[in-house]
């Protein structure tokens, strides 16, 4: 019987004037992104190599000169991924730009050219198609299911026999679900084939594995509101009501919700401006200053004279020191204060799934802020790793006073880094690293639970409500 | 009989769920979010004064005209909370320095960077969304709703005119949207000004009349889409699922697409390209300031103290330094000033580029009528791009004032005052004074010469007196109502023409409408 049901409605629905135009409009929209994609992804990657090289060539000069590669100016741009198909996370608005030496990190910047006059630039990507376009043809398939067929009294005729309600409520859910599945699969069907056949990037197995995991997600989210819609159908005893009832859900859910995000977090977590950050570093400075004066690093920490011996090296070098990490607690405060806004809007805005589904397809693709706040991270654990090279190579240099700080003129002047050249082979570089799949997971996790825990309570309440409908 | 229709349409329209969803939603909508908005105003208000107030009290420190780099604020639009525009995206101020002319591009790149994840929430999107949606549910079965009842063969069996039916279904809907309309923009409005740091004058509600004009215009083209569709159709069930998919293609759909399209068909230029024009230009620069050669080398002895933004001035020199150093600004401060200009060329022609951009993916979103709408809404708010750029071109002649300023001040940047608080006839004195000290024979003259110099000193303490800033050309910024108006009428003549369109259309389309 379930068979049966399930066949009608999917018939039915084939052949409404609503499915052909989802149909149309989604696979457009699917192979328009894809196009679109190809082409941006092509020119992203080009120019990161380029850029990537260019950086890699400069420290490469600077090995001629151990003490040299503290001081190099590191440029590292977030790699683009082919993922951003699936998931863009808006990373074109992100700052995608690091600047860095051994001692100090900046804060990230926008990379290259990016048009900062176009409004908030989102991504045609894979998310943005089914997060609002299907999630709408959703509720417009969905929101008659029920009460169209009460208007049209067929609904009493199918219960009039010995099916359950439970059946019939399941057939047309999964009769919804594989109608959505159609314009589903086939827009991701062209969007891939799009990708795969312009050779723009591998497709590794493991990426494979996360494409399947959004593929997956996406059919999670989509089953929400299709759950949704049958509830409302079965709250309400005419379509008309039942399609007014469900257009303000979704307005209310994929619209209105997911834009308080900057609102909430602007009134609740706002990060510091940058004049207050300007006004923290110089205040950072001047303590450590003060400190100096103090003698708190030793005598003559202040004095930089080209000779050595004028001065107390050591006492310097650590007054540089502090120097350096004072001003890099005040800037990574001011970062985690600015990822904290940006996180705490969007964990209030939760109670849309849109913003939960959008959260962990960037999860599981690897991109948007996390990529960026990983970057960061990576940059910290590099800074360490190079410095620590250093002082192992310097170490094998017995005319050099073994003192690394940061003050270019001195250490050169005095020699307080060994001048000697290295293997370029032997220092350690940057590369950016993926999170592990696992990782990833890890991160994406409690929002699958959340999604799935959406799809239990509409299910229960649909599942309820329509136990209860009066079908006459 | 028009009116006769419209009466009970009106009437049979109020009783309508969907109606009482919607407009209970607007309502509620605007009652919540008006206050977060306005307190967001406020805020912004808060931080824009506070910055204004320590940057004016540090420039009437100032001791030296070289320091004058204070920074212009751009003060938050009023109406930001009807249209929230670039408001957030941008952070509106300007440095003024005598080396760089402000261009757009340095207003932004500041602030958290993180937020661009967030869509923005204003007063407009309700209207955008809720309100469209609205005027298309109440529309979608005005024709084909009655052919099913049977009643639309009943109204015509008469002697009414289909153009009356029509008129008089339009007025309805007209009226049953102006409800939830007026009432939104009531509480809204009512909210906004609650709030003591609010002050709206009176240009700023001519502003909102024109925005409610078009948030007029704008649910009555939604309507009339509807009212088109349900004129083509014969099942209104139809006509709502093509209002459905219009709606999503206006809403979402074009808005996102045209961003794309315009990126695509209006490629920057690459950016190694504007890099190298800039570093070349550096170079020339560079070179210039290279050959200007002064010698400093009878120059004996400087001290310097901090000056207000961050610069310095010079607080004692003698005379052959002061001199040296007079020279050297008036022959490189002129060269720094021309390259401004040519900075400022490359960097207007690169911004110029953003902008086509940005106006072809306007052009291309205009067949939405729904970004028509948020354009207007913006440009009336004062918070879309084209105000940025006006407050920009106002910070630009400001500059040039300041730099007027400081050059007749200063006799073209030649004077000690341009740089130093002591006089020439100081630098002199210290300057014998000092060289005595220097070449006196034996240690007794010396100790004398040295006991002059320090009594001089005491005499003649550095005078470090903040200037006289009487004249000095304060920045005031104006947002010409007038100005954005003319920008403005484009897009409200074309709500017009898509009204009168779209009644065209559907009134061909009902005068041969099969009533059966």
């Amino acid at each position: 019987m379930l068979y049966q049901i399930v066949r009608k409605e999917i018939l039915e629905n084939l052949m409404s004037l609503r499915f052909t135009l989802s149909l149309v409009l989604t696979v457009s929209l699917f192979a328009a992104s894809s196009f679109v994609f190809v082409d941006d992804h092509r020119d992203q990657l080009q120019q990161y190599w380029q850029k990537t090289n260019q950086n890699l060539s400069g420290f490469r000069e600077q090995s001629a000169q151990l003490y040299k590669l503290a001081f190099y100016d590191y440029d590292i741009y977030r790699q683009p991924k082919l993922l951003a198909l699936c998931a863009g996370g808006f990373e074109e608005s992100l700052p995608g730009h690091f600047t860095f030496d051994a001692f100090s990190t900046n804060l990230p910047q926008l990379a290259g050219q990016s048009n900062f006059t176009l409004p908030r630039f989102t991504n045609l990507d894979w998310v943005f198609i089914v997060s609002l376009i299907f999630s709408f043809i959703a509720f417009v398939l969905a929101y008659d299911s029920i009460c169209g067929e009460r208007e049209k009294g067929t609904l009493r005729l199918i219960l009039a026999g010995s099916t359950p309600r439970a059946t019939v409520l399941l057939g047309k859910y999964l009769g919804l679900m594989l109608t959505l599945g159609i314009p589903l699969l086939l827009g991701l069907l062209v969007s891939l084939i799009i990708v795969i056949a312009s050779k723009v990037d591998v497709v590794s197995p493991a990426l494979w594995i996360r494409i399947l995991g959004i593929v997956a997600l996406s059919f999670l989210y989509i089953s929400i509101f299709v759950f949704l819609g049958l509830f409302i159908s079965a709250r309400t005893t005419r379509s008309s009501i039942s399609m007014a009832s469900l257009l303000l859900v979704w307005v209310v859910l994929i619209i209105l919700i997911p834009s308080l995000g900057r609102l909430i977090s602007d009134r609740l977590q706002r990060s510091p401006t940058p004049e207050e950050f300007g006004r923290a570093k110089a205040e950072a400075s001047r303590r450590v200053e003060d400190d100096m004066s103090a003698g708190k690093f030793g005598e003559r920490a202040g004095t930089q004279t080209p000779n050595p011996k004028e001065c107390n090296p050591p006492a310097r070098a650590r007054y540089a020191n502090a120097e350096a990490d004072a001003e890099n607690r005040v800037i990574e405060d001011h970062h985690n204060k600015m990822i904290t806004q940006a996180v705490v809007g969007r964990n209030l805005t939760c109670i849309s799934p849109a913003v939960i589904y959008q959260r962990t397809s960037e999860a599981i693709a690897g991109v948007g802020i996390n990529h960026c706040v990983n970057i960061y991270q990576q940059i910290k654990q590099y800074q360490v790793q190079l410095k620590e090279y250093i002082r192992d190579r310097d170490r094998e240099d017995p005319d050099s006073l073994h003192l690394l700080f940061d003050d270019e003129n001195s250490v050169a002047e005095w020699n307080a880094i060994s001048k000697r050249p290295v293997s370029f082979d032997s220092v350690p570089k940057f590369q950016e690293q993926d999170l592990a799949l696992g990782q990833s997971l890890k991160l994406a996790i409690w929002d699958i639970g959340l999604l799935a825990l959406f799809n239990l309570v509409f299910f229960t309440a649909s599942f309820v409500s329509f136990l209860r409908y009066d079908v006459r | 009989m028009i009116w006769k229709i419209a009466k009970k349409e009106f009437l049979l329209n109020l009783m309508t769920f969907k109606f009482a969803v919607g407009a209970v939603a607007c309502i509620v909508l605007t009652a919540v979010f008006m206050p977060i908005l306005a307190a967001d105003y406020q805020q912004r208000l808060g931080t824009y004064n506070r910055n204004v107030g320590d940057n004016e009290t540090e420039l009437r420190n100032v001791k030296v005209y070289r320091s004058i780099t204070h920074t212009i604020y751009r003060p938050p639009a009023v109406l930001s909370a009807f249209s929230a525009g670039m408001e957030k995206q941008m952070v509106g101020n300007a440095k003024i320095e005598l080396d760089k002319v402000p261009e757009l591009s340095v207003t932004q790149r500041k602030g958290n960077p993180y937020l661009p994840i967030f869509a923005v929430f204003d007063e407009s999107l309700i209207f955008k969304i809720i309100i469209s949606i609205l005027a298309l549910l109440v529309a979608y079965d005005v024709i084909s709703g009655e052919r099913e009842q049977g009643t639309l063969k009943l109204m015509l069996s008469g002697a009414t005119a289909r153009h009356q039916v029509l008129l008089g279904k339009i007025m309805a809907g007209l009226v049953t949207l102006c409800v939830p309309v007026a009432i939104t923009f009531v509480i809204g409005l009512v909210i906004l000004i609650s709030f003591p740091m609010v002050a709206l004058s009176g240009s700023d509600w001519v502003r909102i009349g024109l925005m409610f004009v078009a948030s007029i215009a704008f649910t009555l083209i939604m309507y009339q889409l509807g009212l088109l569709f349900s004129c083509l159709t014969r099942r209104s069930a139809i006509s709502m699922v093509l209002g459905l998919f219009v709606w999503i293609i206006f809403a979402i759909v074009i808005p996102n697409a045209s961003v794309q399209l315009a990126t695509q068909i209006r490629p920057l230029e690459s950016e190694e390209k504007r890099d190298g024009r800039m570093l070349s230009l550096k170079n020339d620069l560079a070179r210039e300031l290279g050959d200007i050669k002064v010698d400093f080398s009878s120059s004996l002895i400087t001290s310097d103290e901090g000056d207000v933004f961050g610069g310095y001035y010079a607080k004692r020199r003698d005379i052959y330094w002061l001199h040296a150093e007079q020279k050297l600004n008036s022959l490189d401060i002129p060269v720094k000033l021309r390259y401004a200009d040519k900075f400022w060329e490359l960097e207007h022609s690169n911004l110029n580029s953003f902008f086509g951009q940005r106006t072809l993916a306007n052009r291309l979103s205009r067949i939405s009528p729904i970004s028509i709408y948020e354009n207007v809404i913006a440009i009336l708010a004062g918070t879309d791009l084209t105000s940025f750029q006006d407050f920009i071109n106002q910070v630009k002649i400001h500059r040039n004032e300041v730099v007027g300023y400081i050059r007749s001040r200063t006799d073209n940047f030649s004077s000690a005052s341009f740089f130093a608080v002591c006089t020439e006839e100081e630098s002199a004195e210290y300057t014998k004074l000092y060289l005595q000290k220097e070449k006196a024979g034996d240690e007794q003259a010396k100790a004398r010469a040295e006991q002059a110099l320090k009594e001089w000193e005491l005499e003649n303490p550095v005078k470090a007196v903040s200037l006289n800033l009487q004249d000095f050309p304060w920045f005031k910024y104006r947002p010409t109502l007038a100005g954005d108006l003319e920008k403005a009428i484009p897009d409200l003549v074309m709500l017009a023409i898509a009204n009168v369109v779209l009644f065209a259309a559907s009134f061909v389309a009902f005068l041969r409408y099969d009533v059966r």
